[in-house]
């Protein structure tokens, strides 16, 4: 009876590792002949200094030639734990994306693997990504064969170091140090920089008086350089309404004059923002070479309105739009 | 004292416009222009089409101004004497002498008009140019002085006809030659059509108030509007770039399409133009108010005092009035002030 139990149980063990041991189950298949197999890799750029939670992502491109064809069920699937010696190796396969290109002869299947490490330790330690095994079929024999994929090695790092450590000495020679990323700072600092480099030539554009912008070298432009350079008395003043009135004669293409000003602005709307400023200026010129009692009610010293006036007349020819009180 | 009286009779200027623009109708240039020429003192010569109202406009005025109003109608036959005296046979049987159209009113004589003046000929416009200049006449060994009169003549340019150019050196006595044209809007030509108070031309002038002005007192307040109305140093020198325009306006950039300028103009404006000119710049600053003439005083009266007086190539005179047009726009185009 005893025999009996113990049969018993042994072959109970026996079932069950059949059952759940694929290799027992199924047996060690042959390896496909590498001329029908061939593997491209693109592994992490860094093979060190991983800690626990820390994911790597590998790319594998199998490329399986005719008559074979990959079964699509022996790829790996997510939260399979791989042991070694019988023990969690601790690196799991967290996400698989799996692309496929049907070619005459062959097929290609690109494998996008993430691996998540959740293993530590007081020391830095081995570590690897295993091989995949995928399966094969012939097309003709309904033979199955399989395939190890290349493993990638790496190593593991504790999270942190007990006791006093001396950086220098435990600096690995292997990766540089970790230093806080400063690429969204720079992206920030460039952003910031590009918007001050254009606000300038904004600025300059709008306030600058001299020609090297498009749209720059206007007649008002001129005329308000040379306004600048007139001295603040009355033969000034008479030079500088002289080239505002060219200026705007220029524009024109022929005199204006004030009951010429609806006609002005029809032609040229780009300034009829300043028409009450022009109206001024009409009466302005008018007091200063042919009407003394005309009274153009400017609210300020006539050549500090002249320039202001000017700027104005300036912005409307550079197609911007100044802002003009009546 | 001087403002007060400026301001008053400007209010009678403006009274009379508003008189004659209720008898004419679209005609609202053409009547502050003659305005303009009644306080400037300077003769006026209307050039339009047949049937456009010229005749009713100048009537219409001489009512307003009031003083002795004489007509004569040009006629080829005209002669210089048909505008001083008349003779007839009498009820008894003698001859008699009775003063013609110019010596009739005497020294009140305000306004004479000179319909169609291009029908008569040379040796009347001989006359008239003394007249006009002068504003005496000799005749009956006497001297007859006319202070208030102003001439109103107007030509008929569509009929070439048994008419007789206007020599420039008349032209040139004449301070403004004004066109009239039909109002271009329907309404009035309607109303010139079916309103049949404009079919019965002495009832229509009726209506304008007689005596506006004192048309003895006109000379004396021309005077002072001349003396009151200033010009600048740069309206002087703007008006003299002006001059200078019409006689090369080569030099001013100034064009006219399909003419060569270098042989348009044989001369252009005379002395005199320029100071009518002056003159008539002056009255408009006064009706706007101003007591200085502006360059917008000038453009107001420009192509008026201006256009007839250029004496243009034979080979241009009969586009002339279309040739002035645009050659004294350009000339304004062309001049700044400053």
């Amino acid at each position: 009876m005893k025999l009996l139990d113990k049969l018993r149980c042994f072959l109970i063990a026996v079932v069950t590792m059949l059952l759940f041991i694929p290799a027992f189950a199924e047996g060690e298949l042959p390896r496909v002949d590498d001329r029908y197999v061939s593997v491209k890799e693109i592994n992490p750029t860094r093979d060190a200094g991983y800690v626990a939670g820390d994911k790597l992502e590998r790319t594998l491109v199998l490329t399986v030639k005719k008559p074979y064809e990959l079964i699509l069920e022996s790829l790996p699937i997510v939260g399979y734990e791989h042991r070694y010696r019988g023990e969690v190796s601790g690196i799991e396969l967290v996400a698989i994306n799996v692309e496929h290109q049907n070619h005459r002869d062959q097929a290609e299947h690109t494998l996008h693997l993430v691996y998540q490490v959740f293993k530590t330790g007081r020391t830095a330690k081995p570590a690897i990504l295993r091989g995949e095994i995928v399966k094969l079929r012939h097309l003709d024999k309904k033979e199955i064969r399989q395939y190890r994929m290349p493993s990638f090695n790496f190593r593991t790092s504790p999270l942190s170091v007990l006791g006093e450590v001396n950086l220098k000495n435990e600096m690995s020679p292997l990766i540089k140090p970790f230093t806080l990323s400063t690429a969204s700072s720079e992206r920030s600092f460039n952003i910031a920089a590009a918007g001050l480099v254009f606000s300038l030539i904004g600025l300059i554009y709008i306030f600058g008086a001299y020609t090297w912008l498009p749209r720059m070298g206007g007649v008002f432009a001129k005329a308000y350089r040379n306004i600048s350079k007139v001295a603040d008395n009355e033969a000034g003043i008479q030079q500088a309404i002289t080239a505002l009135h060219q200026a705007m004669h220029q524009v024109a293409g022929k005199s204006v004059f004030g009951n010429g000003v609806d006609q002005f602005l029809q032609q040229h709307p780009a300034y009829a923002v300043a028409r009450p400023e022009i109206e001024r200026f009409f009466q302005l010129s008018r007091q200063v070479f042919f009407d003394p009692k005309v009274d153009p009610q400017l609210g300020m010293p006539a050549k500090q309105w002249l320039k202001r006036f000017c700027r104005h007349m300036r912005d409307c020819e550079r197609g911007l739009k100044p802002e003009v009180h009546a | 004292m001087r403002e007060q009286q400026l301001a008053d009779w400007r209010t009678q200027a403006l009274k009379l416009e508003s008189e004659v623009n209720k008898v004419v109708v679209g005609q609202e240039n053409p009547v502050r222009l003659i305005t303009i020429a009644v306080f400037a003192r300077g003769h006026v010569l209307l050039e339009g089409d047949v049937g456009v109202g010229k005749t009713t406009l100048l009537r219409a005025f001489t009512r307003g101004i009031g003083g002795g109003y004489q007509r004569i109608e040009g006629t080829i036959d005209l002669m210089p004497n048909d505008l001083v005296y008349h003779t007839y046979l009498g009820e008894d049987g003698k001859p008699h002498v009775s003063p013609g159209p110019l010596l009739m009113s005497g020294q009140d004589l305000s306004i004479f008009f000179f319909n169609e003046i291009n029908r008569a000929r040379p040796q009347v416009h001989s006359l008239m140019l003394r007249v006009m200049a002068e504003r005496t006449l000799t005749a009956f060994n006497k001297e007859h002085h006319f202070p208030h009169m102003l001439v109103f003549a107007d030509r008929n340019q569509v009929e070439k006809e048994e008419t007789f150019d206007i020599p420039s050196a008349a032209r040139d006595r004449f301070m403004m030659e004004i066109p009239i044209v039909v109002p271009p809007a329907h309404d009035i030509m309607e109303s010139l059509i079916f309103d049949t108070r404009f079919h019965d031309v002495d009832q229509l002038i009726t209506n304008v108030e007689s005596d506006v002005l004192k048309f003895d007192e006109l000379n004396g307040f021309a005077k002072v509007i001349q003396d009151s109305v200033t010009a600048s140093p740069a309206l002087r020198q703007y008006a003299l770039n002006l001059w200078l325009a019409t006689k090369d306006p080569v030099a001013y950039g100034v064009k006219v399409s399909n003419v060569d300028m270098k042989r348009l103009v044989l001369s252009g404006a005379s002395p005199r133009g320029m100071g009518m000119l002056l003159r008539a710049a002056r009255v408009n600053a006064w009706l706007h108010e101003r007591e200085a003439v502006i360059p917008e005083d000038i453009h107001a009266v420009f192509h008026e005092t201006i256009a007839h007086r250029l004496v243009f190539s034979p080979v241009y005179e009969m586009r002339r009035t279309e040739i002035a047009r645009e050659m004294l726009s350009g000339i304004v185009n062309a001049v700044a002030a400053p």
